[in-house]
């Protein structure tokens, strides 16, 4: 666990807010402490009503950043009580939120292509790190899957930085007709073993498993952004443990999603279900 | 300005608020998010003897009004606890309390042993709703007979304070409270979580792996008023009091209650600024209620006529 002090409980007033699919929202942020201190993979800690319900804070990835400008965004769907509290926010409103939390990805030096791939809502923190990976040069390519066209979101924000993602929805509503997974191994097998080519992706549970099971199957190292349960977010709860696949130092046979995660190499932790 | 410090037997802290066990960490977490050194004390995260890689996930849920919770005492363990995580505790302006977890009465004394030539810890919080693995997993604080066997024993291993943190899992908490003081503890924490239970009814499973759960938040705090009110009229023992306890009125009830000092717990993982911000506002309750010193409030309850 490594120290990470930058972070803080911030006051945001809110930006703007659009519902960018359907039941998916993006709201904008104005924070010029969190929007400068946050790396693509990070996520915040947001309390979405003023009161004791719900009583627990919702973790959202940070899904893009502009520092100059002083803002971030968050994207989410409706699936509870807490996200749909967080859908009628308006310009103006005010919520507490705490970050950026988390290791976010690791961009190793070597990195000349990156492969960033989302399954559904799991595209939330890859047009942050798609931008800083652009930024730097490195050669960037994008899948993202869905169930249907309508659950598609932020593809444009890739296409403003040029990139053209490759979409695939499992009702063939829009690109190709399945899982994302069949045209990133096409991709795959022709980069297979490169010492240079990277797989960054996000996505619920099964997705993960997939994408852990390509980067060992392709020589690939990737890693994954994952999704649990959190109280806290910074480490005192203890709430958020994932097991590890490999012993550690102490013997601890759990890593913590909030302070050792959400980013993990993909074989650095068991995925359940 | 009122003056906030406090008394829990021997020891004197600088005001009334303290952090609870297993919803702090170690402190150093929280660097950054709160001022350490506003508080009364720091409470540790439970410690035991070994190293202890906690339950499976799910670990927690939240329910209306309060979360369950079955960590699993994880923790790295007294000798690393000493190594790694002291030093930075031990530096604070704020007293320090151990919190200790142990199976057995010699689990307490060998962590003690290990605790006992270390400066700077101000005293140790027992953990008496650990599992008896000598009574069939019976919790120590249960069964009064075995509270007091357990404090008799770790009693003659130190001459700091001690503070048994009891369960509220049981019918008469006084006897327990009772014990815990004839076997000579020097206050008792009232409560650790309410058993509880939750059930996902899409996947038919306990929400919580480990199945029965601790119960934690503002939804437990008229039953931990209850039984600090219970303790307060029958046994003559410090209380330090723990539920729910959100904010100054939160803190406000337990003091007058009569607790002489309160613990801030499943508030920390929302907003980790709550402690610090309560003895603010209790300084200025004090203020307006005219009230010179914290012991015209503890346990300054009024009966109806």
């Amino acid at each position: 666990m490594s120290a990470l002090p930058s972070r803080a409980v911030c006051d945001c007033p809110v930006d703007a807010i659009t519902e960018v699919a359907d039941g998916t929202h993006l709201l904008r942020f104005r924070s010029p402490v969190i929007s400068n201190q946050s790396l693509p993979g990070q996520f915040v800690n947001i309390k979405v009503s003023g009161g004791q319900h719900p009583l627990l804070r919702r973790p959202f990835s940070v899904c893009r950043v502009n520092a100059r400008e002083g803002w971030f965004e968050v994207l989410w769907k409706v699936v509870g009580q807490g996200t749909a509290i967080m859908a009628q926010a308006r310009p103006g409103d005010t919520f507490s939120v705490i970050g950026p939390l988390g290791r976010g990805y690791t961009v190793p030096e070597s990195t000349r292509t990156a492969l960033l791939v989302g399954g559904g809502l799991g595209v939330a923190p890859l047009p942050f790190l798609a931008e800083n990976l652009a930024a730097a040069g490195t050669s960037v390519e994008v899948y993202v899957g869905a169930r249907s066209k309508g659950d598609l979101s932020m593809l444009e924000a890739f296409g403003s930085l040029g990139l053209e993602p490759v979409i695939a929805t499992e009702d063939g509503s829009v690109g190709a007709c399945g899982f994302v997974t069949a045209p990133l191994t096409t991709r795959l097998k022709e980069l297979q073993g490169a010492p240079d080519a990277h797989l960054f992706s996000c996505g619920p549970t099964g997705f993960l498993k997939a994408m852990t099971a390509l980067s060992k199957q392709y020589e690939i190292p990737g890693q994954i952004a994952i999704e649990t349960v959190m109280a806290c977010g910074f480490g005192i709860c203890v709430g958020c443990a994932v097991p590890a696949k490999r012993q550690v130092g102490t013997g601890r046979r759990y890593k913590l999603a909030c302070i050792d995660g959400p980013v993990f190499d993909s074989d650095e932790v068991e995925l359940d279900g | 300005m009122a003056d906030l410090t406090t008394t829990i037997g021997p020891l004197q802290l600088k005001n009334p608020v303290l952090v609870a066990s297993g919803t702090f960490g170690y402190g150093q977490e929280v660097v950054g998010l709160m001022d350490l050194n506003r508080l009364g004390a720091v409470v540790t995260k439970s410690v035991s003897l070994e190293p202890r890689p906690g339950n499976p996930p799910p670990r927690i849920c939240e329910l209306p009004g309060g979360m369950l919770n079955s960590i699993g005492l994880a923790n790295v363990g007294v000798e690393a606890f000493v190594e790694q995580k002291l030093p930075f505790l031990a530096a604070l302006d704020t007293k320090l309390i151990v919190n200790i977890a142990g199976r057995t009465p010699d689990d307490y004394v060998a962590v003690i042993h290990h605790l006992e030539d270390q400066p700077n810890i101000d005293g140790y919080e027992l953990n008496f709703s650990c599992p008896n693995v000598k009574k069939g997993g019976l919790e120590f604080s249960q069964d009064p007979t075995t509270t007091a066997g357990v404090v008799n024993v770790i009693r003659k291993q130190t001459q700091r304070p001690l503070i048994a943190k009891l369960t509220p899992n049981v019918t008469r908490i006084r006897e327990i409270a009772q014990a815990a003081a004839d076997g000579g503890v020097d206050a008792v924490s009232l409560i650790n979580t309410l058993v509880g239970f939750a059930v996902d009814v899409e996947t038919r499973r306990p929400r919580i792996h480990a199945g029965a759960a601790g119960y934690s938040g503002p939804a437990i705090k008229p039953v931990a008023l209850a039984k600090v009110l219970e303790v307060a009229e029958h046994v003559d023992i410090p209380i330090i009091g723990i539920g729910g306890i959100c904010n100054v009125t939160d803190a406000l009830e337990f003091l007058i209650t009569g607790a002489c000092a309160i613990q801030v717990g499943t508030a920390n993982f929302i907003d980790p600024g709550s402690a610090p911000r309560i003895v603010d506002e209790l300084e200025q309750y004090m203020n307006a209620h005219k009230l010179a010193a914290l012991p015209e409030l503890i346990g300054s309850l009024k009966k109806w006529s």
